[in-house]
């Protein structure tokens, strides 16, 4: 049993720039639900959007990848507000189903036959990364050693992605410790009690739903210059849940839950994939078995991923960094 | 944005005169006219004409159901009225949002305590201090621009948990109160948002005697600094204790008002609501409509 490969490929999935979009996914998230009490199951269609927006200016309509990424965040501020402003006067559970149901409706809408000659439907759009990669100061060659070798491109999309989990983290943490923070956090709480003292709440909903849908498109961005690529395949529903995941891992309205949740996600969900298949390369695994679990590492890693969250909302609800008490001060 | 501007009759002199019960006041700091909220077939709350005097404590009280917290929700915005006007010291609030009647002056708390249970006690004071700089999005991440105002929060806060006994809680979470605690608490929040006019949706409600005398206490000291009180109630005891004026509801509509005395002996009010061999357990039902 190789434990050190196992070990490896974990640690590598955890530090990579996957780990870094999921975090900035969650960010956007726990902005949204962890200090807002909104209830985003739509997380993956800023993400979408982010990166559909950068790779089209770039790949369809032959702009600048500058001038992508702003038209992509646009986007996403521009979904904010087409979700919001219909919804949230309205109770939260009538706005977590409408995030679920828009995020799948531009999924589809932008996989579809019309769209093509924009999206790139099915296909995708390619080769967009080009100027990012060309800011790319570090020397060319591979850096590191072992499982943890990275050529130098994919470090540079290491480095910049991690930043702006610090950034973002950071921006978060200065927000919700302002006064405008507190009455975020105060409508979590109660709307009606804020709304009662003269603040505005559907305005300061609105608010933190476009700043964590923003740091959710920035996620997305990322996606998208790490594969110089989008496709819809990436953006399922199922990418929002493993965001939510992580945050729930890591702990709600926790500065560094939510990073430290995307680490253990990635860290977890590679370390166990690569447990399995270590196992039946050994023949540890009695043939019945391993015929079965032939090909479905993943999908058996994710259904002991989900054994593990329920695990955890028994005996550590509040997530690894969430306080305990809070969970029983909840309104 | 609703009818109120074709339906709202005239306030003029001769409107006000030939406006059925809902008696005139010398200097009315509320006037509400031609009130209707129906729920479904049912007059949940129909008012011809009602006026709150200013600068002093008026209690509001009726059976179950007849419309005393409907009509909170109607005055402070909560909810919008089928038809009807209202006016805050002449400033019309008919279709105005919550937050922007409350921004008027005129301050609600609830019947179920709302406190922000994860937030600390100084943190639930200070969101309801009014036009702060730092609540605005683009200036939030400015902090030398609002630091200076937030420690004359604190101080305002500080002052005013320190007058309803609650200083020694200042940074414990608000959940971590007790149903007491949390009554004065949403007290002196509502109070930090500086208003003319409070309502109070049954202050004393689940609340211990020796509680209930002190919060009694603090309503009275904010009347005589020239606060504005509407309060709903059913403990007669607190009714005559403290109110100068009581506004008696059953089926929506106003039966009839007048100082406690006079309310008490009509024999409308006691076949309606007090009845006739008084039943002390009356005052205990926390439940309305």
């Amino acid at each position: 049993m190789e434990f050190d490969v196992i070990f490896g490929n974990a640690a590598r999935a955890g530090l990579g720039p996957q780990a870094a979009i999921f975090a900035l996914a969650a960010i956007g998230l726990n902005l949204h639900f962890g200090y807002a009490g909104l209830l985003n199951f739509g997380q993956v269609g800023f993400m979408m959007l982010g990166a559909y927006g950068t790779a089209i200016m770039v790949a369809t309509w032959g702009g600048s990848l500058w001038l992508g990424i702003p038209f992509g965040l646009g986007l996403c501020v521009a979904f904010a507000l087409a979700l919001g402003i219909p919804t949230l006067r309205l109770r939260s559970d009538y706005f977590a189903i409408t995030t679920i149901a828009a995020a799948e409706i531009l999924r589809l809408l932008i996989r579809s036959s019309p769209a093509t000659d924009i999206t790139g439907g099915p296909f995708g759009l390619q080769a967009i990364a080009n100027s990012f990669f060309d800011l790319n100061f570090l020397p060319d060659g591979r850096f590191g050693w072992g499982t943890f070798s990275y050529s130098s491109n994919q470090l540079w999309v290491m480095i910049v992605a991690w930043i702006l989990v610090v950034l973002c983290s950071a921006l978060v943490l200065a927000l919700i410790r302002s006064p405008w923070g507190r009455v975020v956090r105060a409508i979590r709480e109660d709307e009606d009690a804020v709304l009662s003292l003269g603040k505005n709440t559907v305005a300061y909903k609105l608010q933190a739903l476009v700043i964590g849908g923003v740091i959710g498109g920035l996620a997305g961005v990322i996606d998208a210059l790490q594969q110089s690529g989008v496709g819809s395949e990436n953006f399922e529903p199922q990418v929002t849940f493993f965001a939510w995941a992580a945050l729930i891992l890591g702990g709600l309205a926790t500065t560094v839950g939510p990073v430290v949740g995307a680490v253990l996600f990635w860290f977890l969900r590679e370390g166990v994939e690569s447990f399995i298949r270590e196992l039946s390369e050994q023949g540890w695994l009695p043939d019945i078995l391993a015929d079965f679990l032939d090909g479905a590492e993943g999908a058996i890693s994710i259904a002991l991923m989900g054994v593990g969250l329920v695990a955890l909302m028994a005996l550590r609800p509040q997530g690894i960094f969430g306080r305990r008490r809070d969970l029983h001060l909840g309104t | 944005m609703s009818d109120t501007t074709t339906m709202r009759p005239e306030l003029t002199e001769a409107a006000l005169e030939a406006a059925p019960p809902g008696r005139l006041k010398d200097d009315p700091i509320l006037i509400t006219f031609g009130m209707l909220k129906t729920f479904g077939g049912i007059r949940a709350v129909d008012i011809d004409h009602l006026e709150i005097e200013r600068g002093t404590i008026t209690a509001i009280i009726g059976p179950n159901g007849a419309g005393k917290t409907t009509l909170f929700n109607l005055l402070t915005g909560f909810d919008r009225p089928d038809r009807g006007s209202w006016r805050l010291d002449g400033r019309s609030l008919g279709g105005q949002p919550p937050h922007r009647i409350a921004r008027l002056g005129m301050v609600r708390t609830f019947q179920l305590t709302k406190s922000l249970s994860r937030l600390t006690v100084l943190e639930n004071m200070a969101v309801a201090a009014q036009t702060q700089r730092g609540e605005r999005l683009e200036r939030a991440l400015l902090r030398w621009l609002w630091q200076p105002e937030e420690g004359r929060v604190r101080e305002r806060a500080e002052a005013l948990l320190e007058r309803f006994g609650l200083a020694h809680m200042v940074d414990e979470q608000a959940g971590t109160l007790s149903g007491g605690q949390r009554k004065l608490l949403e007290m002196a929040r509502a109070l930090m948002a500086d208003p003319t006019l409070v309502m109070l949706d049954e202050p004393t409600a689940g609340v211990n005697p020796a509680l209930t005398e002190s919060l009694l206490e603090h309503i009275r000291e904010l009347n005589a600094e020239g606060v504005t009180i509407v309060f709903v109630e059913h403990n007669m005891d607190v009714v005559m204790d403290i109110s100068d004026w009581v506004v008696v509801m059953a089926q929506g509509r106003i039966l009839t008002e007048g100082p406690p005395q006079d309310v008490v002996a009509n024999e409308e009010v006691i076949d309606a609501y007090l009845g006739r061999p008084r039943d002390p357990a009356d005052g205990e039902d926390a439940e309305d409509a």
